[in-house]
């Protein structure tokens, strides 16, 4: 176990720096009956999962429906404790890249941007900095101080887009590769996702796509019913998943 | 910090952009409230001393910071689902905005009341200058009780029907209609153990006889606030982690 806590801004020193580490996590839910079915019973959304996060990787994580992928982001995140088992974060902070959060119709596109940047953890001095940059981003300029709810439905993926890219944390947390938006704006938003992946930045992809796997990652886990089953170079992952996956398909 | 604040005031904005007179709202809809008191005590049951309005006033206004406060965060934790399944917020931060909110529209009233009570004439005393320690006494209160509803309320979401009915229960048990000084002493006793009716008697000393408060009481109430509130921090802090769970049973 390393005893150092390296800090955030340290340079990147290889790819054996580590950033977090799961040892055997679990994570279960409380699945409450009504009235009549006081009992609740424990429901293991996640029964044993290990993996090594690196700095300035991109972890891959390929898994099947229901494999547990979206309890394994929660853990990531913050957002749940293992309930069994340990997470070792080395002071990093690791956030979803999620779109729209806390978006309000009534208020006007820059104070939606500034609450959302807020809520996903951004300091009002660094929203302030980036402001430009997230309006240009979102190519809203000449709409940005009217009512969201005044927004089509895309112009509002776009600045969501746009205000979850530009928060940076040290760890970013992408949940499949979406494009959002038109046609020129979808290819934009992944085009940024790639980007972020192949750069510097420490980055766990969760997908089911095999093909975006290969591409940009550096390692991969793959989950199985809520338990890792192999972590490795993603070409040796995504053999044994993909065999797995056949077998089932023939049995 | 920065982010309680600034949901804060996202919240007031939201709220005075869905209505159609917007913010004249906060001021239009406790007057009605209070409309509708002061019509059935001083019209139809014609309990009215002299001064009643005043009297009466003085009561409602802080006790709706309290029970608006409190109903409204009761759901705040269990409502801020959809957000704490994106991203990790201590939870907290929902009562304390849902506070922050209501205290806004609060002051906002308690001004016009001010207004109100000096132009009706009521003495005007050094006693002026124990008012915000009586507000921020209440304010704690409010922040105790509200913490400790918003913290047990995503476990069993069902008792923020009953607890609509419990604070109506409160509000009738806290001499807001009547004067808890005029009672038996025995009768009196039974009345401070809710600590409401000493915050309530604060504002009338203060406001319509123009004499101090009494600290002691003040004292005891400030206390249990602290207690509740510590409470209700710990409470939310200990389940941090279990809310955004509760949604997935």
């Amino acid at each position: 176990m390393s005893a150092t806590a390296p800090s955030p801004t340290a340079p990147p020193a290889g790819r054996h720096q580590e950033v977090l580490r799961l040892e055997n996590v679990g994570v279960f839910y409380n699945r409450q009956g009504g009235l009549f079915d006081r009992k609740p019973t424990r429901m293991w959304a996640l029964h044993d999962v290990s993996l090594t996060l690196y700095k300035g990787e991109t972890l891959g994580v390929i898994g099947r429906n229901g494999a547990g992928k979206t309890s394994l982001l929660k853990v990531l995140t913050g957002i749940l404790k293992p309930d069994r088992g340990t997470m070792i974060n080395h002071g990093y902070r690791a956030a979803l890249l999620s779109l729209q959060v806390g978006f309000v119709p009534y208020l006007s596109g820059r104070e939606n941007a500034i609450l959302s940047g807020l809520l996903l953890g951004m300091k009002r001095r660094e929203i302030d900095d980036k402001m430009a940059d997230i309006v240009a981003f979102a190519e809203l300029e000449e709409l940005f101080d009217e009512p969201l709810g005044t927004y089509s439905a895309g112009m509002r993926a776009r600045l969501g887009f746009s205000v979850a890219v530009h928060v940076d944390p040290d760890v970013l947390l992408i949940d499949e590769v979406f494009g959002v938006g038109d046609a020129d704006f979808i290819r934009k938003s992944r085009k940024v996702m790639r980007q972020k992946m192949r750069s510097d930045k420490t980055v766990v992809l969760v997908s089911h796509n095999t093909r975006e796997i290969r591409q940009l990652c550096d390692r991969a886990v793959w989950i199985h019913h809520g338990k890792s089953v192999c972590e490795g170079p993603p070409d040796e992952v995504l053999r044994a998943y993909q065999e797995s996956v056949r077998r089932q398909r023939r049995g | 910090m920065g982010l309680a604040i600034f949901k804060t005031y996202a919240d007031l904005r939201a709220e005075s952009a869905r209505t159609y007179v917007g913010f004249l709202w906060w001021i239009a809809e406790p007057l009605l409230s209070l409309g509708v008191y002061y019509i059935v005590f001083e019209l139809i049951l014609d309990r009215g001393t002299e001064n009643y309005v005043a009297f009466l006033f003085t009561g409602l206004v802080p006790w709706r910071w309290l029970s608006t406060t409190l109903v409204h965060g009761s759901g705040s934790i269990l409502f801020a689902d959809n957000l704490m399944q994106q991203v990790y917020l201590p939870k907290v931060l929902f009562p304390i905005v849902a506070f922050l909110t209501d205290t806004f529209k609060f002051l906002v009233v308690f001004a016009v009341l001010l207004v109100f009570v000096r132009i009706s004439g009521f003495p005007l005393g050094w006693s002026y200058l124990a008012l915000p320690l009586v507000l921020l006494v209440q304010g704690l209160l409010v922040i105790g009780v509200t913490l400790i509803a918003a913290g047990i309320t995503p476990f069993i979401p069902d008792l923020r029907v009953v607890l609509e009915n419990l604070v109506r229960v409160w509000l009738f048990l806290s001499g807001i209609f009547y004067d808890v000084g005029a009672l038996s002493a025995d009768a009196q006793w039974y009345f401070r153990l809710n600590p409401m009716t000493s915050v309530i008697e604060a504002y009338r000393h203060i406001l319509l006889d123009g004499v101090w408060p009494s600290f002691a009481w003040l004292s005891i109430v400030t206390v249990l606030a602290l207690a509740l509130c510590a409470l209700g921090a710990l409470l939310i802090h200990r389940f941090d982690y279990t809310y955004p769970k509760l949604a997935n049973r």
